[in-house]
């Protein structure tokens, strides 16, 4: 991913006191595929976690959490579910022109899986 | 001179001179013609109707490569069926997406609802994909030696001037992208 070029106006980081839609079905240990975004050098640092944030509905927080992994470790896995769902979720990020695959998920619950981490993770800064 | 996108009480407004607004319609279209599938003799107009394309190969373009890529990293048979399945109409909603952008450039001053704005995103990220690929953009460091090139006076070949639009499509999508955040931020 590339960073953010435009001089624009800092980003308001204001408290959110709207809850973020659970994404706790998308992660149940006994989901067998992953959607995986692999990091490229052209994506928008922004773009990538605008997708995620308006895409599957995750938080700012968890949005950025992930688009820094996918920059920092060069894939991160974004969702999880049948394999019909993470397909459906591979062709959405192929329109949003993100590099994404899906693949049967390995080594079972834990690891990298995708779940929100703690709070302010990613925050206050972006792109 | 070309204004950022911005969020105001209008939705999401930008300005664009006439000559940038005929050059990004021209970078549309390249990429709309990479996108359009081609009618073949023969082929069934049932499965054409609901997106099937049996006949559909991995592209040999890499720019076309990057904007429908394989869908599993390891597995060729895979993505070969999912691209039968899903192809044609992943080139339709790039070709929808590339086509609203290019109508709104029909006006110095584009007004962007939020749908406006998802396609807008969508239109300048592919356009900045295709232009990566034809200035062999392959990593960060590769990125950071086209980003320098700022300065207009500098357009001396094709890469140069490659290079300087590519900068130009990555500004206005940048500020496009901070102006759809703070829309869905208020929106909250």
């Amino acid at each position: 991913m590339t960073i953010s070029v435009a001089p624009g106006p800092d980003t308001q980081e204001g408290v959110r006191t709207g809850t973020a839609e659970s994404t706790d079905s998308l992660t149940a240990p006994d989901i067998p595929w992953n959607l995986v975004i692999w990091n490229d050098p052209v994506n928008l640092m922004s773009y990538v976690s605008y997708v995620f944030q308006s895409y599957f509905g995750y938080s700012e927080s968890k949005a950025n959490k992930l688009m820094m992994e996918v920059h920092k470790k060069g894939r991160s896995i974004v969702a999880s579910g049948s394999k019909e769902q993470v397909e459906r979720h591979a062709v959405a990020m192929h329109g949003f022109g993100l590099w994404a695959t899906v693949e049967k998920a390995s080594g079972g619950p834990g690891g990298n899986s995708g779940k929100s981490g703690g709070p302010g993770q990613g925050k206050g800064k972006r792109g | 001179m070309a204004k950022a996108f911005k969020y105001g009480l209008k939705g999401i407004t930008g300005f664009l001179e006439p000559a940038e607004r005929d050059l990004l319609r021209s970078l549309i279209d390249d990429v709309i013609s990479m996108l359009q599938p081609e009618d073949r003799e023969g082929q069934d107009p049932l499965a054409a109707l609901i997106g099937l394309d049996m006949d559909v190969a991995e592209p040999t373009d890499r720019a076309v490569r990057r904007l429908l890529p394989n869908v599993a990293r390891d597995d060729g048979a895979a993505s070969l069926e999912f691209r039968q399945l899903t192809e044609r109409s992943l080139r339709e909603t790039k070709i929808g997406a590339l086509r609203a952008a290019a109508l709104d450039l029909d006006k110095d001053e584009i007004v962007l609802t939020p749908e406006g704005a998802r396609h807008w995103s969508m239109a300048l990220n592919d356009v900045r994909l295709v232009l990566a690929e034809r200035l062999d953009i392959r990593d960060e460091a590769d990125a950071e030696h086209v980003h320098r090139m700022q300065d207009w006076s500098q357009a001396e070949d094709v890469e140069s001037y490659l290079a300087l639009v590519y900068n130009f499509a990555t500004w206005l999508q940048e500020s496009l992208v901070q102006a759809m955040l703070q829309s869905m931020e208020s929106r909250r």
